[in-house]
């Protein structure tokens, strides 16, 4: 069992969310985020006045998968969240050891 | 105030024959009446209408042997209330209809020289009634003198227009203030206290003054208050007769105009007015009684009118510690077009609509409909007024909206009381997020929170916030139906535009916001911004910076309203990028997209050209001129562009001046060369203009279009009959190069550039990247007469060509953006540097007016 913790651009989390629903995930959660890898902002100007963009506008997409789907899973998210420029953003992928339902206190087992 | 000599008499003038006798009959009369103790109301009124005739006469007698202007003779003050004692001063207001020259001062003194003959002492005024435009408000004891104004003689109607100009609310206002003042000033010089054992019957409390205040109050704020008080009216009028009855004694007794009741005069008085008793002690004992009695009655009445009496706001209303009221309520049931006027009065005093204002708007609402709401030009500019951004308007629409009058007003608004649509992020009814769009807006303008101070400036600098409000009224009405809301919304509107007498542009803008006021919150949130393409596409969406900016705040206030946490700072975030984004694609990469010639066969300008152009003319004047030029200007401003560009040679220049709004525009077309920037708006500085906004245009034959909108501050336009002509001829002679720019502004240096502190850091920045053909130098400075000839100079000077220019004037910032070349390419990095120098030395350096 895996997290998949996704940095998407935010136009793309439609797209992201379509093809993880096509690979049976449904269940996801959706974050608003602000940060910057390789892409470390860039400098805007308004009216002639210049100001560092540094942090910038990310969703970050967290799904839990079973093992045997997580490639394809990353491959999904890799494909539909691409668009070849700098910023498309990054991937994580975590160990997941137990999830338990709260509603019934029941342990999942995916 | 009329500035007028009476003192000299160009041929002295004896009384009129026979008003010596008339005075002394009159005055014979009122002197058997004091002496019979009934010196009070009704012979004090018999006493001034006998003065009324004598005054008529004296008009009537006036020599009339040349045009003189209107004149009307107005009793004022005690005279006007028509209690004129034996000895009290004659005051007047004598009205002229139009200027006072010499005919006028000659009529004046045939007015006032017989009155002094007489050996009359006269208060009187002389004013224009032009004057009247302007509340004299360092003269309070003559504007309370005018409460109690009486026509006397001379021109009616000159009359009714002065209690048309006097008699606002206002006025009201200001008077009831200064009577309060000096009501606290003279108690005090009495220590407060009607207990006075030699009282002055006109000026101690309790006593004259108080019962004129009394009158005054009730006059100016609300009439029916005399019948309302804690004393019933016959008891103040029985105080003022008994008052009265001793003042004249007075008069009568001391042969001048004296109000002491000394302790000698109360034994006369009291013997007069027949007090009985064996002793002069007990009579006087009597008297006095009598006199705090009613003194008593007077403080009462006065202190309770003081603490009741509403402070008038507009017509019909005033301010009480409830909030606004209707003075009189049953007037305002029946005149619903002034419901708005109390909401507003609210906002303007910043305190409540009264439950009872707001009980009987509730009553009356559902009599009336739209039309009775808005029936003048006056009532729809009111509502627009009414509907700028600001404290208290949130509160006063939900008001409106509880008591039912807003769906009356606004019938669209009626579809959505209450109504729910069901999604996962709504929060609330579609009438109530209506609503909080506008707190949300409201918010912005008064207490913006640091995060968004940057959309909080957006506001300030938009020309009419309050169309913005007006477009977010109506944004989710099309919401009674499920789907295209936005379309439905916009048909739903189109008849209050109507009736609310919107201009084509006004109204152009409002439906744009209200149709796409879903599209920035798409694109922010669902595209990629970064994509050039996706800026470039909504750039061309809103066209230009003033709609982008109303979009941009329309689309926070809605966000925002749709729940508390709707509006993440990440959203907030998103929005401001695309914000700076599509206002840089519009001021700086515009240059690049050009009307081509199939697009400048444009075929509604074309199909619905007047008859005086062709086809050709159109085309060859729009082909090569930047796109953002269509959004700019409507069709009529096209047509006239091109007319002036029609048969246009070398060193011409043809020229268009019409007024707009607070100011004026200028339209120049003329050929290009160098320094013709500068030159034109040198001249424009030269006759003191404001240049606030403008455009440059330059298409590819060095046609130019120049368009300033600038502000007259000396009025020369308004006031030389022919300053447009003078303006052009200067126009001409500058462009054509047979007059010097430089020579007419050494004139005006002295008072042009003067030193002032920096209330702007001035910003230089020169960019080459934004725009394929021009180097963008983008100027952000200290708003001065002239700033724009100065900046153009210095680009000439560096070898520059002006292309194209934006003018902008935000509070006291100008925002200038040029696009410039040197020698037909952009600048190299080392002209950039020199020219952004030369700029910021000038623009440091001295910051002068220039």
């Amino acid at each position: 069992m895996k997290l998949i913790k996704s940095i998407v651009r935010p136009n793309k989390v439609d797209e992201v969310k379509d093809a993880l629903e096509k690979l049976g995930i449904a269940g996801m959660t959706v974050t608003e985020v602000r940060g910057h890898g390789k892409q470390k902002g860039h400098t805007a100007i308004y009216r002639g006045k210049e100001y560092n963009v540094s942090l910038l506008p990310k969703m970050q997409i967290e799904v839990v998968v079973a093992d045997s789907v997580v490639d394809d899973a990353i491959k999904a998210i890799v494909s539909a969240a691409r668009t070849g420029e700098i910023g498309d953003g990054r991937v994580f992928v975590l160990p997941v050891e137990q999830t338990y339902r709260i509603r019934t206190g029941e342990r999942d087992s995916l | 105030m009329a500035d007028v000599d009476t003192g000299s008499l160009d041929k002295p003038n004896a009384p009129p024959a026979g008003l010596p006798v008339l005075l002394e009959e009159a005055r014979r009369e009122l002197r058997d009446d004091i002496v019979l103790g009934h010196g009070g109301r009704t012979a004090l009124a018999r006493f001034a209408e006998r003065f009324d005739g004598l005054l008529r006469h004296i008009l009537d007698a006036a020599p009339r042997t040349e045009p003189v202007a209107p004149v009307s003779i107005v009793a004022i003050g005690g005279y006007g209330r028509k209690q004129l004692c034996l000895h009290s001063d004659i005051d007047l207001l004598i009205l002229f209809g139009g200027h006072l020259g010499k005919p006028e001062e000659r009529l004046l003194r045939a007015i006032l020289h017989p009155l002094w003959d007489l050996g009359l002492v006269v208060g009187h005024q002389v004013r224009e009634i032009d004057e009247f435009a302007r509340l004299e408000v360092d003269n309070p004891e003559f504007l309370m003198a005018l409460v109690d104004a009486r026509p006397v003689a001379g021109d009616l109607g000159l009359y009714r227009r002065f209690e048309t100009a006097f008699h606002h609310a206002g006025t009201h206002a200001h008077v009831v203030g200064a009577l309060n003042t000096l009501i606290d000033e003279r108690y005090a010089l009495f220590n407060s206290t009607l207990y006075q054992l030699e009282p002055n019957v006109k000026d101690a409390p309790g006593t004259l003054r108080d019962l004129t205040a009394i009158r005054w109050i009730a006059a100016l704020t609300d009439p029916t208050l005399l019948r309302r008080g804690p004393e019933d009216l016959a008891r103040l009028d029985e105080a003022e007769d008994f008052l009265l009855r001793i003042r004249s004694i007075l008069h009568l007794e001391t042969k001048r105009n004296a109000n002491q009741l000394s302790h000698p005069l109360q034994e006369k008085t009291a013997d007069i007015l027949g007090y009985p008793g064996a002793f002069p002690q007990q009579r006087v004992e009597r008297l006095m009684s009598d006199y705090f009695r009613h003194a008593r009655i007077v403080t009462r009445a006065l202190s309770w009118i003081r603490k009741t009496a509403p402070t008038p706001v507009a017509p019909n209303l005033g301010q009480t510690p409830d909030g606004i009221v209707f003075v009189d309520a049953r007037q305002a049931a029946v005149q619903p077009a002034t419901w708005l006027a109390a909401f507003q009065a609210a906002i303007d005093a910043r305190c409540d609509v009264s439950d009872a204002a707001l009980a009987l708007i509730r009553q009356h609402a559902e009599r009336f409909r739209v039309e009775d709401f808005f029936p003048t030009h006056a009532h729809q500019a009111a509502l627009l007024r009414f509907l700028r951004p600001g404290a208290g308007l949130y509160a006063r629409l939900s008001e409106m909206h509880d008591c039912g009058v807003l769906g009356r007003m606004f019938p669209p608004f009626q579809a959505i009381t209450c109504r729910v649509v069901r999604d996962f992020f709504h929060k609330y009814t579609v009438d109530e997020h209506t609503l909080l769009t506008i707190k949300n807006l409201e918010r912005l303008a008064t207490r913006a929170a640091p995060d968004r101070e940057r959309f909080s400036s957006l506001l300030q600098d938009l020309e009419a916030p309050e169309l913005l409000v007006l477009a977010l009224l109506f944004h989710d009405v099309g919401k009674w139906r499920d789907e295209d809301h936005a379309t439905e919304s916009v048909r739903m509107a189109q008849d209050m535009f109507d009736r609310l007498g919107l201009t084509v542009e006004q109204r152009a803008n409002v439906e744009f916001l209200i149709k796409n006021h879903l599209a920035m919150s798409q694109v922010a949130f669902r595209r990629d911004t970064e994509d050039p393409e996706i800026v470039r596409t909504f750039a061309s969406l809103v066209g230009v910076e003033e709609r982008l900016r109303m979009l941009c705040l329309m689309t926070l206030a809605d966000v925002e309203a749709v729940s508390l946490e709707t509006l993440t700072p990440w959203r907030a975030e998103l929005l401001w990028r695309l914000f700076v984004d599509t206002y840089n694609h519009l001021t700086l990469g515009y240059g690049d997209e050009l009307i081509e010639p199939n697009l400048a066969a444009n075929t509604e300008l074309l199909a619905n050209r007047p008859e005086d152009l062709s086809e050709s003319d159109i085309s060859h004047f729009l082909a090569g001129l930047p796109r953002r030029y269509l959004q700019l200007f409507d069709r009529e401003a096209i047509y006239r562009h091109v007319r002036l560009a029609r048969n246009i040679n070398p060193d011409e220049v043809h020229l268009g001046l019409e007024e707009k709004g607070a100011g004026w525009e200028l339209t120049v077309v003329t050929l290009d060369k160098p320094f013709l920037f500068s030159n034109i708006s040198g001249v424009l500085s030269s006759f003191g203009m404001d240049i606030l906004r403008g455009h440059a245009m330059t298409n590819p034959n060095g046609l130019v279009l120049d368009v300033f909108q600038f502000t007259d501050q000396e009025r020369f336009l308004a006031l030389n009959a022919n300053a447009r002509a003078q303006m052009f001829q200067v126009l001409d002679e500058v462009v054509s190069g047979r007059a010097s720019v430089t020579a007419r502004l050494r004139g005006r240096e002295e008072s042009l550039f003067h030193r002032r502190a920096l209330r702007v850091k001035p910003v230089v920045h020169c960019d080459n990247q934004a725009s394929r053909r021009y180097t963008i130098l983008d100027i952000i400075a200290d708003d001065a007469l002239g700033l724009l000839y100065r900046i153009s100079r210095v680009i000439s000077q560096n070898g520059c060509e002006i292309d194209l220019v934006l003018i902008a004037t935000e509070g006291h910032r100008a925002i200038d953006v040029f696009h410039i070349t040197k020698a037909g390419a952009k600048l190299s990095e080392a002209d950039s540097l020199e020219l952004s120098a030369h700029l910021q030395r000038m623009l440091e350096g001295t910051n002068e007016a220039h």
